[in-house]
């Protein structure tokens, strides 16, 4: 199995604490009490319930899994380049934390949360404003949120790039275990859940039958599809 | 209330000038009843029903985008600051998008929001009252709900109306504002404009277009697309006819013009470089300054625009190079010039922004954050751009839409802004029209979630 260790910046004078989360298996109090949190370990599978491998990730393509709970979505993309390493961020209070980088043999893939912690933009069945963009596209190579503009740094954990949003979009932990299979531990980062679920009532109902489904832990596996076969608009502008 | 709201007005600017010259000290704004214990005994002298200020407060004078901006991350970035917004209205209306109700594509629910959410929400004060009064010297607020001290003050009232390049009579002032109100400041103008369209039974429909830099630039070309693609479902033989007094559309030109060309050739009539010189509103006909006469079914005259009148009353107008009566602050810090305590913004602010509600929130931002640190001790807050983010619908059935996305860069030898990193999307057919009309919803739902939510 591939561990992936955790670097926690703690405060502002630079004390720096490793922390590998997945042998704590429980939240991880940060400074402010909330920049990594674990969940339970979820594997990822294809749409026929099987392991979504490392091998069966097309480069470039827009995946989307619903993690932690089961109306909160995430972005998950296998980058042409490795991700950066040991990246460090910073949240809108300016409490730092640092990124690993991707996984996979050359880590090029990476996962975040598909809500935009700018205006709680997010990626859903009728449409989605985030979007990993292509070559051809604008802001190639990055992740944007066409809610307000909002660039991200695909390979840099999300760092902001430029637009409105006050910090990264949130992380999400992934390991890759000895058969290429993906899993989801936990999330890094500012995630904006509590506010999107006060938010998005109607459409919470709309999309899973209730808020309180929509709130509903997952569990063992996540389905991980193509951005296109879950939400019936991808729209970049 | 036993004094009249022009008297207070009165007695607060005498107190102002009075306590100025005599140099009075400041009155320490630990206590609320400052405004009572009034030494000089002249003042309104009511306060405010607030419980006693029990921390450094902040007072934002104006809801609008600026105003609601600032007061929600004031007490986010300062938590321990108190935080009162003072707004007149009692419900909230989006000028954004209210294009798209008046000619019924959206439901008025979309556009009202309510401002003890974002009080309760985002933990400040909401006060309904106005503002008649700014004592800079005392640091007191006098409102038509009594006084109130404060250690911050941001005035972000918005423009007012500035009809002195078409009318210096007063009584044909006041007909124009209420028998054809601009349409710029949400409530009763809009519920006009609205029953203008949804009534007109034909002929010409007058929109103007004003020089300077009046609220929402694309707003008059977004209102003329609407009002033509209403008279054209409807079967009304209406033309709109748009009299701009500038040289061209003063922004996303090309996206404009090719939809008043491909989708209202027949509907929409534009005279650019054109200025009204005369008004017979009982003939119902203007006179261009060519001339000719135009007559006219109905209408919204959009004047200039200038900074709200309070700024006027608290002493700290004066005229830009684009409107008259802006605020007279730092451009970099939105300090008013020897007030550092008071702020103006949003559309009052003399930069020449485009005045939008995406720059006034993103500006807001930045000025809370300018004003948090004061409150917290921290070093100033480096000027950052407001972002103009601005979507305009060309059609209403689907919603097709045009962009742009601009920041501002500083030109410190010039001292002048310029618009940097712009990106217009003026593509209002097929799938890109289609994808920007999603995109102003879910730009606008974004931004009400940020006023209004958490």
């Amino acid at each position: 199995m591939e561990r992936r260790s955790f670097l926690k910046v703690v405060g502002t004078a630079g004390a720096v604490i490793a922390v590998d989360p997945s042998s704590i298996g429980q939240t991880l109090f940060a400074s402010d009490g909330t920049l990594y949190k674990s969940y339970a370990k979820v594997q990822l599978v294809d749409r026929t319930g099987e392991p979504l491998t490392v091998e069966k990730l097309k480069t470039g393509e827009n995946y989307v899994f619903n993690y932690p709970f089961a109306g909160t979505t995430c972005l998950l993309v296998n980058l042409p380049k490795p991700a950066a390493k040991d990246v460090k961020l910073k949240d809108e209070f300016g409490v730092e934390y640092i990124w690993k980088g991707g996984v996979g043999s050359q880590g090029t893939i990476v996962a975040y949360s598909g809500i935009c912690p700018h205006q709680l933009t997010h990626i859903n069945k009728n449409d989605s404003f985030i979007t990993y963009r292509n070559p051809g596209e604008r802001f190639e190579g990055d992740i944007v949120c066409d809610g307000h503009t909002s660039v991200y740094g695909a390979k840099d954990g999300c760092r902001v790039l430029s637009g409105p949003a006050p910090q990264p979009m949130a992380a999400i932990v992934l390991e890759v275990d000895d058969q290429n299979g993906l899993w989801a531990v936990g999330v890094l980062g500012k995630d904006k859940f509590h506010e999107f679920f006060g938010s998005f009532r109607r459409e919470l109902k709309e999309q899973f039958g209730s808020k309180r489904r929509a709130q509903g832990k997952v569990s063992v596996t996540a389905q991980t599809v193509p951005m296109r076969e879950y939400t019936r608009d991808i729209v970049i502008l | 209330m036993g004094i009249s709201r022009r008297d207070l007005l009165k007695l607060s600017g005498a107190a102002a000038v009075a306590i100025a010259a005599a140099g009075c000290a400041k009155t320490p704004s630990a206590t609320e009843s400052g405004a009572a214990e009034s030494p000089s005994g002249v003042g309104p002298g009511t306060p405010a029903d607030l419980p006693k200020k029990a921390a450094p407060r902040v007072v934002v004078v104006g809801g609008g985008w600026s105003g609601l901006t600032i007061a929600k991350y004031t007490k986010k970035f300062a938590p321990n600051a108190e935080v009162v917004l003072v707004e007149q209205r009692s419900e909230f209306m989006s000028c954004p998008l209210s294009n798209l109700w008046v000619v019924e594509a959206i439901d008025l629910d979309f556009l009202m929001h309510d401002y003890l959410q974002a009080a309760r929400e985002n933990n400040y004060t909401f006060f309904n009252a106005t503002v008649v009064g700014v004592d800079k010297a005392r640091k007191i607020v006098t409102t038509s709900d009594g006084d109130m001290a404060y250690d911050y003050l941001v005035l972000a009232p918005g423009i007012d109306y500035d009809y002195s390049g078409w009318t210096t009579d007063p009584a044909m002032e006041l007909r124009l504002k209420t028998e054809y109100p601009a349409g710029f400041k949400p409530g009763s103008e809009h519920m006009t404009l609205h029953n203008k369209v949804l009534d007109f039974e034909g002929g010409n429909f007058i929109l103007t277009v004003p020089g300077g830099n009046y609220r929402c630039l694309p707003a008059p070309y977004e209102r003329a697309c609407l009002i033509a693609d209403f008279f054209k479902k409807e079967g009304i033989e209406g033309k709109v006819i748009l009299l701009d007094e500038n040289e061209d559309v003063t922004i996303k030109a090309q996206g404009f013009h090719s939809a008043f060309e491909k989708l209202y050739g027949d509907y929409i009539e534009y005279h650019p470089g054109i200025k009204i010189a005369k008004f017979d509103l009982d003939k119902k006909e203007i006179t261009t300054d060519f001339d000719d006469v135009i007559p006219f079914a109905d209408a919204a005259f959009y004047p200039h625009v200038r900074g709200g009148k309070i700024l006027e009353v608290a002493g700290v107008a004066k005229d830009s190079i684009f409107n008259k009566k802006e605020a007279d602050i730092n451009v970099l810090t939105y300090e008013v010039n020897g007030y550092p305590d008071i702020y103006c913004t949003g559309d009052v602010r003399p930069m020449g922004f485009s005045k939008s509600g995406n720059t006034a929130n993103t500006e807001g931002v930045f000025v809370a954050k300018h004003i948090a640190a004061k409150i917290n001790g921290k070093p100033e807050a480096p000027w950052e751009s407001p972002l103009t983010i601005c979507y305009s619908a060309v059609s209403m059935d689907p919603v097709l839409a045009i962009s742009i996305n601009a920041g501002y860069a500083y030109d410190a030898k010039a001292k002048r802004f310029q618009f940097a990193n712009v990106y217009a999307n003026e593509q209002w057919d097929g799938r890109v029209g289609i994808n920007n009309g999603r995109g102003l919803f879910e730009w606008a739902k974004g931004l009400y979630r940020d006023m209004f939510n958490a």
